[in-house]
This record gives structure tokens, C-alpha cells and sequence, in this order.
């Protein structure tokens, strides 16, 4: 598997057209991995892209890591990584909680992105999640539940293995490491101004039956160069709609 | 056991063991201890492969075939529905396909 160390830490990632002339970089969510750019959305950009997904610590098949879940670590994280790559400034996406990593990297390192695409970036100060990760030592059905209820119950049934692997990543992330607490220090990252301050031209992509799709209008709102884009879908729009989806990013990518 | 093999002609049997040693691998012994692991076996019903498994899985496939076996590629065209039905002789033809045309 393709590693690199990244602040001290072991990271996936892969790598689809390397010669591409211009690079996008794809961050996943919380509790997700690359994979779910990796098999439809990332080879259609990769036509015309070179493109860099990875695992964020913790996640997927990178190293587990008991602190810095906070997004200013994770948006450091990205920028070790584009300079292991010797990358100046890539074109960035983020799902979800990767959403709010690519937002702060924006805030924290301008320089460094042209372009952002934002799928389903929740607003952090929904208290739900976090006592979902709280109560999760007493009631862990709950938040199968909550995850569930969010997608319309429209991913895929799991069976015993996946269930058993996917309590294994959630014991980890909810009791052993830091990432309540990180995300809890997190809750007014949607005021305050400085997301107001992202002139990237930036593309919102929101499913339109999403629990989140307030916050889209809310950043749509708040970040004047940017684009809302409305799929059918909820929460997990680019399971749902990964071709639509692959196609927004290329189109906007490519303008 | 991820070495590459590229000229060679290598028949859907020893694909297979092939294949079901990455498999092995990738999820453990144990659980195919459980399963009898054979051609008609699918990914994601039988085997209860998740997504971040069939990248580690199609990475050694590549590396022991040849990066030509382009299984992102190939994925891409397939709906979540077919993904979800690929059995073992889907990717064995798939290589056979890629090898040939190489």
C-alpha cells in the first residue's frame, strides 16, 4: 500500500493520474475513508486531473492517532502532505467533516488552493453528534441509529464482519482518542467571520434532502464567491450520486 | 506474494488461488475459515468486503499483475448495485481481459 509519513504519522493515500498537469487534492469524512472517492468520482476527475486522495489519521488504512482530530492539526496534516508532494497549490475537496478540514485550510493557508469544492460540510455547533460520541460507551446502537436516520437508511446493510470491524473504528475514534473534545472546541468554527474571509471561488454541493442543507445556504450566504449546487440525495450524496457529483467537480474544476 | 507477473500465461485456476490468497490477506484467515471461498463467491454479500478492503485488495491485484489492471477504471462504470454483485469470476475475467489486451 502507498504510505508516507506525514507529522510523525503513517498516512494511505493514492495517487490516479500522476501526470496530470494540475492537481486535486479529496478529503474524506469522519468515520469514512478514501474510498469513497476512490472506485467512481476520483478515475472520472482523474481524465482530466491528476488526483490525490488519503486516509486521515485514525481513518481508513492510516496510522491511528489519539489526539489532533482538531481541524487546524488536520488542515496541517494536508498541508505536510502537499509539501512531501512537492505540491505549491492544488485545486481542494472535502466531504463532510472533510469539508470543514478543507474550509479551515482555506482560512489558514490561502496560498496554497485555487479552487474548493465543499460537499455536505455540517455546522459543527450541532450538539446531536457529540452527545451521540458522548453516550456512545452506554448505547451503542444509538449511533448506528443517528447515521442510519441521516441517510435515509440508504447505504448498504452490513453483516456481522463489517459490523464488528466498523464497532472496532468507532471504540477507537469515540473512547480512545481525543476527537469529541476536538470537535467540541470546534462548535462556533461557522461564526465568527473568518470563514467570511474565504475569497476562493468555492463550489457547495448539497444533497436536497439533507439534514445539512441549511448549513449550505448558510455558507452559500456567507462566502460571496461562492456556488450552491443542489443533488438529489441526502447526507451522503456522493454514495448516492457519485457521477453527478464526479461531474459538478469536473465542471467546475475545469472552468 | 504482491510480485509482479506480466508475460506469462496463467490460467483462471491459478488466478483464483491467486486471489483468494489477497483475500485471505486482506480480511484474515479466519473469516474465510468460516466461508468455502470459490469462484462464484461475491465481494460484498459472502466476503462482506467494505469499501477501504477492495482498495487494499485492487492494490494487489496491481501489483502482482501489472498497474495496467486498472480497477478503479473499471469500477467507475458500474453502479453501486453492480459493485455490490461482483463475484471472484468477475475480476478473473476482468484480469484475462486486461492481460490480453495488453
Amino acid at each position: 500500500m502507498p504510505i508516507i509519513k506525514v507529522n510523525g504519522k503513517n498516512v494511505h493515500f493514492q495517487e490516479l493520474n500522476p501526470d496530470g498537469t494540475e492537481t486535486v487534492f479529496m478529503l474524506h469524512g469522519m468515520l469514512g475513508n478514501l474510498a469513497i472517492f476512490y472506485f467512481q468520482i476520483a478515475p472520472l476527475l482523474a481524465a482530466r486531473f491528476r488526483v490525490i486522495l488519503y486516509d486521515l489519521k485514525g481513518h481508513g488504512l492510516s496510522e491511528k492517532a489519539p489526539e489532533g482530530y482538531d481541524l487546524t492539526s488536520m488542515a496541517e496534516d494536508l498541508i505536510a502532505l502537499m509539501d512531501s508532494f512537492q505540491l505549491r497549490m492544488v485545486h481542494l475537496t472535502g466531504y463532510s467533516y472533510g469539508a470543514l478540514i478543507a474550509l479551515k485550510a482555506a482560512i489558514l493557508y490561502p496560498v496554497r488552493f485555487k479552487k474548493l469544492a465543499i460537499i455536505e460540510a455540517p455546522n459543527p455547533c450541532d450538539e446531536e453528534p457529540l452527545e451521540m460520541i458522548s453516550a456512545y460507551k452506554y448505547n451503542k446502537e444509538a449511533l448506528s441509529e443517528y447515521v442510519s436516520s441521516r441517510t435515509n437508511g440508504s447505504l448498504q446493510a452490513k453483516g456481522k464482519r463489517r459490523s464488528a470491524k466498523d464497532n472496532r473504528l468507532h471504540d477507537f475514534l469515540f473512547t480512545e482518542t481525543s476527537i469529541r473534545e476536538d470537535m467540541h472546541l470546534e462548535r462556533s468554527f461557522f461564526y465568527g467571520g473568518s470563514i467570511n474571509g474565504i475569497l476562493h471561488k468555492t463550489l457547495l454541493i448539497y444533497g436536497q434532502g439533507s439534514d445539512c442543507l441549511a448549513d449550505g445556504y448558510a455558507l452559500s450566504y456567507k462566502m460571496t464567491n461562492s456556488r450552491l449546487v443542489l443533488l438529489e440525495g441526502d447526507h451522503a450524496v456522493p454514495v448516492q450520486q457519485p457521477i453527478e457529483t464526479a461531474l459538478c467537480l469536473e465542471r467546475f474544476f475545469c472552468k | 506474494m504482491d510480485t509482479l507477473i506480466q508475460n506469462e500465461s496463467i490460467d483462471d485456476k491459478e488466478i483464483f488461488i491467486i486471489l483468494k490468497q489477497f483475500i485471505s490477506e486482506v480480511i484474515g484467515e479466519e473469516f474465510l475459515e468460516d466461508i468455502g471461498i470459490t469462484e462464484d463467491t461475491s465481494f460484498s454479500k459472502d466476503l462482506e468486503m467494505d469499501s477501504i478492503e477492495l482498495v487494499a485488495f485492487s492494490e494487489k491485484v496491481r501489483s502482482h499483475f501489472g498497474q495496467h489492471i486498472d480497477f478503479p477504471g473499471w469500477l467507475s462504470g458500474m453502479d453501486i448495485d453492480q459493485m455490490i454483485q461482483l463475484k471472484i469470476h468477475d475480476i478473473i475475467k476482468f484480469i484475462q481481459q486486461c492481460r490480453s489486451s495488453k
